[in-house]
Order: structure tokens, then sequence, then C-alpha cells
């Protein structure tokens, strides 16, 4: 059996992504538990900072996805660590500071529209943690996308967020109950408080990933964005 | 503020944008149709598409507009019109994308160019930085490098520029209004257009300003000095550019790898207001935009060192890479936003960061290699001057042949951050 402090929990459409911090003698390591049909999970129940039990097959996925291992059982809950503390083990685990060093190889522009991406045979890894120096968050055309400053100065622009909690929020802002002027009011927060709500946060912390081979690239995306969204935080706008 | 009265061009600026992310051969879609709901776009597709379309028509936030809107054409085309109608702003002026090429009301009179007069081989360059002879050629294509004499410097160079282009084009220094200087060497005060404008002997009531943006700093000049006249503040301006690597990227400081890079420039252009007695063999500078792609920042980074040396990252295969994605980008944008096909181009003066970058990103862009004309592998990097002396060459090629054969101009460059820029110049 294995122990898994889950710290990601993503989600693209329907299903859900889950990735785990896994120790391994002093060395702590991003495991992404999958089904043995599918890379996604479409129930997950748990939350990020659980540490579940879980039997996962010893082999690893293919390139850039080398964290996969099959979930043979179910999981159990054994207990929870709160945030600070999940984010000192994610900062344990892989970090980078600059744009090469994230997923140990070139990063390219998409030369047509927007976005970053990886070729999967370059790619030695697809997820990473990273301190940033700036982040913003903004809505373009009803989908939430990121730009992080890297504390080497490196911006990325238009990260999706896939981010579970940070999605949920951003759609419990917009949902219809709200009353009126739903967005402006989101962007406002966006622009305002929610920057000095995370900035202001010691433990802030990101982490960022690699989509599955799509039309044979891997696209950079917003995996985890802590402190995580709160409820509370909706009366404010 | 110009009112949106071809809505052809918005159709065809936005079946280019979406053919660019979803594929040449793709059908465009019926204009009602949910682009993602019908599988046409995903969701990072959609967003792409529409960042390429908020870079290519000026109205930067297309895409928050668009927030609670279905993701259709009709969409777009509905917030292109609201847009226009409902909260007119300069920056919303979009007379450049319905009348593409012809806002030509600042002419570039005259130029020229003056580079180094020590002509180097880049064999002996090699020598001086200890690199094994033959690598400069070998490696970045350069074979020989301009040198500034002894008594030349960024004054001396840009003067010489500056003062050739002002008798090209009979003009007396006292007419001008603005120098507007640029160069990614010069330190020190007084600035270096201060200092032009009392080589000059230009007007005490002429301004003298520098612009930044290291081997951007030419286009930012232009589209200054552009704006500057478009006010209706100023009528005639000097753009001048003058870089000296010589005494700055010296052995010793930096690597051969780039400090042997570069050479000594500068160029000059006379900027007029367009009259009816302007000249009629002159070029009218169009739009410019302008960005910064932090993403790229890391590869090239210089900053003095406490001990008074130079400390210089240079990351050159990342920077290669970075240029020639960069500077495609922004050909494509000029040739989306003016209309103009590359294939009717006098030539592209664009930032030349090694020669055989150069030749890459002519293939890249599916040109020949002779539209672009040579700088860096005679002169070397020139810094903020490549871009101009490039452009010096093409209008000189230009002035050769009957006015009526000219073809367009596309200017693209970049600086470190990475700062990128374009713009276009068309025969007035």
């Amino acid at each position: 059996m294995t122990k898994l402090l889950i710290t990601e929990i993503t989600r693209m459409g329907p299903a859900f992504c889950v990735i785990g911090l896994q120790r391994e003698k002093e060395k702590i390591r991003s495991v992404r538990p999958v089904t043995a049909t599918a890379n996604s999970w479409m129930h997950f129940p748990y939350q990020r900072g659980d540490v579940l039990q879980c039997d996962l097959a010893p082999f690893s996925g293919a390139k850039p996805h080398v964290e996969d291992r099959v979930s043979r059982r179910g999981f159990q809950k054994e207990s929870t660590v709160p945030e600070p503390e999940v984010v000192a083990y994610l900062r344990k685990a892989e970090t980078a500071g600059t744009l090469p060093e994230l997923f140990g190889c070139i990063l390219h522009e998409n030369k047509s529209g927007s976005g970053l991406f990886a070729m999967p045979h370059e790619a030695t890894r697809s997820v990473c943690g990273t301190q940033t120096r700036n982040l913003r968050l903004e809505l373009c055309a009803n989908e939430v996308r990121a730009t992080v400053a890297l504390s080497s100065g490196e911006v990325l622009r238009d990260l999706p967020v896939v981010d579970r909690e940070w999605r949920d929020f951003i759609e419990a802002a917009l949902a219809e109950g709200r009353g009126a002027n739903r967005v402006p009011r989101l962007e406002r927060f966006l622009n305002s408080q929610f920057h000095y709500k995370v900035l202001s946060c010691p433990h802030h912390f990101v982490r960022l990933g690699l989509t599955r081979p799509y039309h044979d690239l891997c696209w950079l995306m917003l995996d985890t964005l802590i402190p995580l969204p709160k409820r509370e935080w909706l009366e404010e706008f | 503020m110009a009112s949106i009265k071809d809505e052809n061009h918005w159709k065809r600026l936005v079946d280019e944008c979406f053919r660019r992310e979803a594929g040449p051969q793709t059908v465009v879609p019926d204009p009602a149709q949910d682009l993602i709901e019908t599988g046409v776009l995903d969701s990072m597709g959609w967003v792409s598409f529409l960042r390429a379309l908020e870079s290519a028509s000026g109205l930067s936030e297309l895409g928050a507009l668009l927030t609670e809107r279905t993701p259709s054409f009709e969409s777009i085309f509905q917030v292109f019109k609201d847009a226009q109608t409902e909260r007119p702003s300069p920056e919303r002026d979009f007379s450049y994308a319905t009348q593409p090429a012809t806002r030509t009301s600042v002419l570039i009179s005259s130029s020229c160019a003056a580079v180094g007069s020590r002509k180097i081989p880049s064999e002996e360059v090699d020598r001086a930085f200890g690199m094994p002879p033959g690598k400069l050629r070998s490696r970045a294509g350069i074979e020989s490098l301009a040198y500034a004499a002894e008594d030349e410097n960024e004054l001396t160079l840009g003067a010489r520029a500056a003062q050739q282009a002002l008798h090209a084009a009979a003009c007396g220094a006292q007419e001008l209004d603005w120098i507007i200087a640029t160069s990614e060497t010069h330190r020190g005060y007084p600035s270096l257009a201060a200092q032009l404008h009392s080589q000059l002997l230009a007007r005490e009531n002429c301004g003298a300003l520098d612009v930044g943006g290291a081997c951007l700093g030419l286009v930012n000049g232009l589209a200054v000095a552009q704006g500057l006249i478009a006010s209706g503040q100023s009528r005639t301006i000097a753009v001048i550019t003058s870089d000296v690597h010589s005494r700055t990227f010296k052995p010793g400081l930096v690597a051969g790898e780039f400090g042997g890079l570069f050479g000594d420039g500068a160029s000059a252009f006379l900027l007029r207001a367009k009259n009816g007695a302007a000249p009629q063999r002159a070029y009218g500078l169009g739009d410019f935009f302008f960005g910064c792609a932090g993403q790229y920042a890391g590869a090239i980074r210089v900053a003095d060192a406490p001990n008074g040396s130079l400390d210089v990252h240079f990351d050159g295969e990342a920077l290669s890479r970075a240029a020639i994605t960069r500077l495609e980008k922004v050909v494509r944008e000029i040739e989306l936003r003016s209309g103009i096909a590359r294939s009717s181009l006098q030539g592209l003066a664009t930032h030349q960061p090694n020669p055989r970058l150069v030749t890459l990103l002519a293939k890249q862009c599916g040109l020949p290699q002779d539209k672009f004309p040579v700088v860096a592998r005679s002169f070397g990097n020139l810094g903020s001057s490549t871009c101009g002396v490039a452009l010096d060459a093409i209008l000189q090629s230009a002035r050769s042949h009957q006015a009526g054969q000219w073809g367009p101009i596309f200017a693209a460059s970049l600086g470190p951050g990475l700062l990128f820029g374009g713009g276009w110049l068309v025969p007035a």
C-alpha cells in the first residue's frame, strides 16, 4: 500500500485528474493515480491535503506523464494535512525557477495564437512547482486564464486554469443567483482583492502541468494555485 | 474615430485568424455555430484564436467582452460593432484596419547609414576573444565586423548619418522640431540626443529625446516620431540610432560567443508631415505595434557587475529560437494588420542577431533571402542600428527604381525582455 498526500485535483470538462506526493526514502515525488482504463476520474470525493492509502502499480506512464501509476484498488482516507504543510511538502518535490527547468525541456510558443507547449518526447515530467513573482487571473470569453511571472522574471501567459477549486469558485461567482453585473464584479475581484489575498499569503505556491499530447503537443496549464479560494470570498464582491 | 465601413475587412481578419488556429483546410463555420459545443475548437483553441484576433484587430479586450456570450463568429462580430458604437476611445481607433496601408501622413524624406570605418575579418575577432579562428564565420555566418576607429563614437557616427540624411533631403538642421536618438551602448550625460542636438546645431526649441529598447530602439523611435507628427505639434523629426559595441563588449569583459557578434554603426531617418510640397518619391509610415514576450526574459540579461565589469547572461540557443519565433510572428501580424502580402515586399528591415538567423527567418517566412539586406554578415549585429542600416539599404535600393515599382516594406525587431515591435511602410 502507498500513502499519498493529495496535492492536485484538476478539472477539464467533466473528469478529474489527481496528483499526490509520495515519500520514497528521503525523496518526495509526484505520483498521478489513474484508473486501468482512463487517465482521469469521473468521481473523486477527496480534497487536497487528504492523505490516502492506495494500491498503485509500480510502472510509470509514457513520457512526459511519467508520474502515472495505475490504481488497483479504491482509496482509503487516513488523515488530513493543513494547506501550509501541503505547500511545505510541495516545495520539497519537483520545483524549478526558470522556464527550461520546469519540464526539463524547451517550451515553445504557439506561433498562431496563444499558449506554450512542450514536445512530448522532450519533456521529462508533466508537473512542476514554482515560486511566482506575480500572478494574475482573467476571464477570456468564459475561460479562466492565468498569467504567471516566474522568479526568474520569465512570464507565462494564457495558461488555462484547471485547478478544481479555483474553477468551481469562478463558476460559483458567475452563477445566475448572484445577481446582476456578475462578470464585472468578478473581474474587479480578480484585479484587486484576489491579488492581495493570493500574493500576500505566506504559503503562496503554484504547480504547472502539461496536458496529455493533443495533436502531438503538450500544452502548459496552471494545475494548482495555493491558497485555494474560500467560499466566504464570494461575499466580498 | 473612424467608423467601421468595411465589414469585409473584419470578416477577413476573423477568417484568417480562425484558419491559423484550426488549420488552412478547415471550413469556416456558420456564423451562429457554437465553436466549442460543436467541437470545431476546444477551449484552448478558442482562447488562442481570440488572442490572435485581439492582436490583429487592436481590440485588446475582445476576450473579456465575449464572456457570457456564445463562442461563435456572430458574437465576435457583435462585439466589434458594440465596441465601435458604444465606447469610442482612442484605443479603439480601428482606422488602420479599415484602411490598410493608406495612413501615409508621415513620410520618410531621406535616410542614411554609417558604420565603423575599421573593417575587421571575423577570424581576427575570434582570436581577440580567445576563440578558435573561424568560429564566428562557421557558427554565426559573420564574415567581417565594422568597428569604430579611435576617433569615432556614438556621437560622431550618429551625427555623420544624420547630416547626410539632412543633406539628402535638402533640409537644414534648423528645421528640426525633434531629435529622437536611440542607442544600446551610449552611457553618460549629456544623453546622446542632447549631444546630437548640439553637434547638428539644431534650434534651441528643437526637442531632444532618447528612447530605449536596445535593438528595438529604431522601431520605438519611428513610432514616437510618428505620434509627435500626427499630433500636429511637429513637422520635421530626425530619428537617429547609434551603437558602438566594440568599446563595451570587449575581450575579457564578455565571452566571445556573445561579444564577438557585435559591430558598430548608426542610421538616421528624416521624417516629415506629408503636405502638398512633400516629395513624391518617399515612403509613408503605416502603423506600429509593440509588445513584450516575457517568457523569453531569461534568454539575455546584461547588467553592471559590482566589480565594474559586465554581468552577461546569454543563452544563445534559447535566444535564437525566441528571435526566429517572435520575428516570424511579428511578420505574420504585420501582414494581417496591413493586408499587405509578404510576397509583394520591397524588403524586410528586421533585426539581424546574426546572419544564420536571417537565413533561417527567410526560410521560415517563405521569402528569398535577398529581401533581407546584408547587414550582420558584413558589419555584425549593430544593436538598434541593425534595423536602421537594413531599412536604409532597402530605401536606397528602392530609389534606384521608378517610384511606381516600389513595394511596401516591413520593419520588425526585438529587444531584451523580450520586447518586440513591428510596422510597415508604403510608397507615398
